[in-house]
């Protein structure tokens, strides 16, 4: 196969598992709480709902309200080219890395406050705040600690960083990269809206921080947002679970090792989404002004993984 | 045992001892702040077990031993019957808040590096990748001591420098001899029981253990 | 070499401490044993003096557990005359004094493990003993400052105990730095911690390491010795405690301290030469005899102002130790002048708290009219601490100030000059408003339990001694112990 057609075969796939893994997590949770729950598949079922929908713009909004949705899908999808989903080395290796990855995924941030600050709603302009603060502390925080991982590697190169810890296996207990996964592990909470940040179930809306942003979408917008916002969650678990245990990752381009490393890629997923389902049914959510704390407990041990990692260079 | 085991091992247990200690900056209840000493105090011994097993030295075992038994078991216990007492007492608003806090933390373990890099460079021992660490908890300490109010929590923040003295020790010694090592446990011991005694006199005479009501001696 | 002299010197306070728990306060036999068994100490220190001054360094344990060189036999004496005068003179069950026996047992009791404690530091050739037993003192003084409890003594002693054990956690921080030197050159060793190996290996120490250990022991033992910024403690422990105490605490912790800092610096001399050293004593000498002689200015309370006034003599000593051989003499001796006067001061303080039974300055007037010894001993003392003739402190002043002028630091001396001049006219001050003046209504005058006056008489003309000229053998002991310190 082709390495130029890896890239689209991954996000394509990426795309695909997005919404099943919401479901899945949803599924999860409702199973340790002693419900029945709606069945894994629910999220492709809204989306194909949604849209069929008519949308419904405020009188107030810019063209940014109707841009934002596609410019937030289109960042993500493209982070899904730079990311180790199924082999490494990846085709646009020299096109993106680390920081590249980072950027993007703000942009898309970026992009989504706006918009919510775009139509003038009251709950918009607080989820905005919101959002802006809690990715102020997250980003560092993430950059830092996949920066720890950077340098054991030699290389921000996020392909590479997964092609050494191939080669190295000794080095994945190493205090830098358990700290390193602890910090974005708590990043990934944050940034997805999980608790216990942000309750992606709540309907109150003086509680939501990313859900308040997205009150005034509907229809085709809502759904791309909702995708995207499936997709970032899958792009975070992608890169806790294949840069800190790529075993999988397909070295050669065979259809075989192909569909092995999307068979561990999958069991990865749901191993993670497991673990937050479980935390997310143990812990409540923090108030608001606890987050920071939170965060800046993370952009610790993101602090002393990148110490870890210079110390036992 | 490789000594690039050792040296991994060396800095995973100095980093759990550590971030115990940064734990004492984020938790505000005492029930936290003693559990985050036990654990400290267990990493502690863990860690010196290591070193022993390592270096073939009995002694170090019976350190290890001693430091699970009085630090890990016998103080934790006296604290938890100090907290049953004065328990209700949160430490509500430090003089520093939780998140700058965390970061002068964060500030204070570069810093450790900074200062420890000529002891790093100097040593051979495997066990000296901790020493940072190590540092970094001292000036952590530190910094609990001064921005903590409530008196309980400065007896902590001692206690949590004695034990980053030990693991400081532990790493770039291979252990203190014998003598001292048990002279510097009935000291810690005894200072504990006295600072504990003092802070049942605080609250007796004061009615709280907050810090900031100790301001009758000016000038 | 026989271990008698040991056994005396340490054995003493322990035993002091066990019969002060066991007889009852009452009896006059408790009175008298301890009284007796801080004599049998003192004299145990004299005869180690007599022995340094033969040219012999009596020695004790197997592994050279305790040595005795001049600057210990020094500081024992000193340690074991101060104990003494604490055991006669201390609480007591007499008509003046009010307290419960029990508070009189648990002073004798802690007061003696405290002498205890201090002998074995300044006799201790192990590193590692020495710091057990600095921590030690801390415990055992805090123990006892807050004897009677009121709220501001709980916080004299709360701020005691933490910020002294605070710094003495730092002092072990540097101690394991330098062990670490050690034992990365030589490796393990059993003895490793003696003073005397860690001298001779001394040169080949790593300069960076040893600077860094050096400013750890500087800063944790500083703190003991009441060396600015780390002296929040001091003023406020030393007026709260019960006067007896505050005489120990004064007049030898603060030496013992600075003993183990003295030590240090020979260790880091030897490594990295006296620059470096010696650029931090100054800096923090200079510190505390600024923050100490302005502070003086403003202060209310008599035992607090000695307090200060003890801040502002540690810098003073500290200084001197940065200022060559000379200067390192001249600090010696003005610690022993230091000792008799402070000591008598805080004995003499003690009685003009419990016949004026206030703490203020501004309460207590026409001393000389209502306690004509008392008010004799408090004005010599205060005069000594002044750095008059012919008092023994103005030899030692005039010596330090010679030496900063040799060495070369005639800034630095214009500076301590100016600062010795502000304490000067402070203390004078508050002293001619406690001397002098209409005694306040209701004061019993005449001396009371006028044989305690004795031995404060005995320490003044000892003072006047030294000030007229210093004996020979007491010059010796100095030389001796300026070799001892390093260059």
């Amino acid at each position: 196969m082709s390495p130029w057609l890896l890239g689209p075969v991954q996000a394509a796939m990426a795309l695909l598992l997005a919404p099943g893994l919401v479901g899945a997590i949803r599924w999860m949770k409702a199973r340790l709480q002693n419900r029945s729950g709606a069945p894994p598949w629910q999220p492709y079922l809204e989306l194909r709902k949604l849209f069929a929908k008519e949308v419904v713009v405020s009188n107030n909004a810019s063209w940014l309200f109707r841009a934002a949705p596609f410019i937030v899908f289109g960042s993500t999808v493209a982070v899904t080219l730079l990311v180790p989903l199924l082999a490494v080395p990846l085709p646009f290796d020299g096109a993106g890395d680390l920081l590249v990855v980072v950027y993007l995924l703000l942009l898309g941030t970026f992009f989504l406050a706006l918009a919510g600050l775009d139509p003038g709603s009251p709950f918009g302009g607080m989820g905005a705040s919101r959002e802006m603060t809690v990715a102020a502390l997250a980003e560092p925080t993430m950059a830092l600690a996949i920066f720890a991982l950077a340098w054991s590697a030699g290389s921000t190169n996020l392909g590479h960083i997964a092609a050494r810890m191939l080669a190295t296996p000794s080095e994945a207990l190493a205090p830098g990269h358990v700290l390193a996964f602890a910090a974005i592990f708590i990043v990934t909470l944050a940034e997805t809206g999980r608790l216990p940040v942000d309750n992606p179930a709540t309907h109150l809306e003086l509680t939501m921080i990313h859900e308040a942003m997205v009150l005034e979408y509907s229809g085709r917008y809502l759904a791309l947002i909702e995708w995207a916002a499936a997709l970032k969650l899958l792009v975070f678990f992608t890169l806790l679970g294949n840069l800190f245990a790529p075993w999988g990752i397909a070295a050669a381009l065979t259809p075989g090792a192909l569909l092995w490393a999307a068979l561990t890629l999958a069991l990865k997923l749901l191993a993670l989404g497991g673990v937050v389902a479980l935390v997310e049914t143990h812990i409540a959510k923090l108030r608001l002004f606890r987050v920071p704390e939170l965060l800046s407990a993370s952009f610790i041990l993101a602090l002393l993984a990148v110490t870890a990692s210079f110390l036992l260079r | 045992m490789s000594p690039e085991l050792v040296s991994q091992l060396s800095v995973g247990g100095s980093t759990l001892v550590l971030l115990a200690g940064l734990a004492m900056l984020w938790r505000r209840g005492v029930r936290a702040h003693i559990g985050a000493f036990t654990a400290q105090s267990v990493a502690l011994a863990a860690t010196t077990a290591m070193v022993g097993w390592f270096t073939g030295d009995w002694q170090l075992w019976a350190v290890a031993a001693l430091l699970l038994l009085i630090k890990g078991v016998g103080i934790p216990i006296l604290l938890a019957r100090m907290a049953r007492r004065f328990g209700t007492e949160r430490e509500l608003e430090p003089y520093v808040n939780t998140a700058t806090s965390l970061l002068v933390g964060g500030l204070l373990v570069l810093l450790a590096y900074l200062v420890t890099a000529p002891l790093v460079s100097v040593s051979q021992l495997p066990t000296r990748t901790g020493m940072p660490l190590a540092m970094g908890l001292v000036f952590v300490s530190l910094f609990v001591i001064i921005s903590r109010k409530k008196a309980l929590t400065q007896v902590l923040g001692f206690l949590m420098l004695e034990n980053a003295v030990a693991l400081l020790a532990v790493l770039g010694t291979h252990g203190i001899p014998i003598i001292v090592e048990i002279g510097v446990f009935l000291d810690v011991a005894l200072g504990f029981i006295v600072m504990q005694v003092f802070v049942y006199q605080i609250h007796e005479t004061f009615e709280s253990i907050d810090v900031e009501q100790l301001n009758r001696l000016r000038e | 070499m026989t271990a008698a002299p040991f056994l005396a010197l340490l054995l003493s306070p322990i035993l002091a401490a066990a019969g002060a728990l066991v007889l009852p306060p009452r009896w006059r036999a408790a009175s008298v044993l301890h009284a007796g068994l801080g004599l049998i100490s003192l004299l145990a220190a004299l005869r180690f003096v007599a022995l340094v001054l033969d040219g012999w360094t009596p020695t004790w344990g197997a592994t050279v557990l305790f040595r005795v060189d001049a600057l210990s036999a020094l500081l024992a004496a000193c340690v074991a005359f101060v104990a003494a005068l604490a055991a006669l003179l201390g609480p007591r069950l007499g008509p003046d004094d009010h307290y419960t026996p029990a508070q009189v047992r648990r002073f004798r009791v802690f007061s003696s493990l405290f002498a205890f404690t201090m002998l074995v530091a300044v006799t201790a050739n192990n590193v590692g003993v020495m710091w057990i037993a600095i921590e030690a003192t801390t415990i055992a003084s805090a123990v006892i400052v807050p004897l009677t409890v009121t709220k501001a003594s709980v916080e004299a002693s709360w701020k005691y105990i933490l910020i002294g054990s605070v710094g003495i956690a730092l002092a072990f921080v540097g101690t394991v730095l330098g062990y670490f030197d050690f034992v990365t050159l030589v490796g393990q060793r059993e003895y490793a911690l003696n003073w005397t190996v860690l001298l001779a290996n001394a040169p080949v120490l790593h300069p960076p390491v040893i600077q860094l250990a050096f400013v750890f022991i500087l800063i944790g033992y500083g703190t003991k010795a009441g060396l600015a910024p780390m002296h929040t403690w001091l003023p406020d422990a030393h007026s709260e405690a019960p006067s007896a105490l505050s005489a120990m605490m004064s007049g030898v912790l603060l030496a013992v301290a600075l003993y183990a800092i003295v030590r240090w610096k020979a260790v880091v001399t030897a490594a990295v030469g006296h620059q470096f050293p010696n650029r931090l004593l100054i800096g923090l000498g200079l510190l505390s005899l600024a923050i100490a002689a302005l502070s003086l200015v403003i202060q209310r309370q008599y035992k607090r102002l000695l307090a200060y006034s003890s801040i502002e003599h540690t810098g003073l000593m500290c200084l001197g130790l940065a200022l060559g051989p000379l200067g390192v003499f001249a600090s010696m001796l003005h610690l022993v002048n230091h000792t008799l006067a402070k000591s008598m001061m805080f004995f003499a303080s003690g009685r003009i708290l419990d016949r004026y039974g206030s703490p203020e300055i501004g309460r207590v007037s026409g001393l000389l009219r209502v306690m004509p010894w008392t008010g004799g001993l408090f004005a010599a003392g205060m005069i000594a601490l002044l750095g008059l003739p012919p008092f023994g402190m103005f030899l030692s002043k005039f010596a330090l100030v010679r030496a900063g002028f040799a060495d070369g630091k005639g800034w630095l001396m214009a500076a301590v000059l100016a600062l010795l001049a502000v304490a000067f006219v402070s203390l004078l001050a508050h002293l001619n408003r406690m001397l002098y003046g209409p005694a306040p209504a209701g004061i019993r005058r005449g001396e009371s339990g006028g044989w305690a006056v004795v031995p404060l008489v005995a320490c003044a003309t000892m003072l006047v001694v030294l000030g007229i000229a210093v004996p020979a053998p007491i010059t010796e002991l100095l030389d001796r112990i300026v070799e001892i310190a390093g260059r």
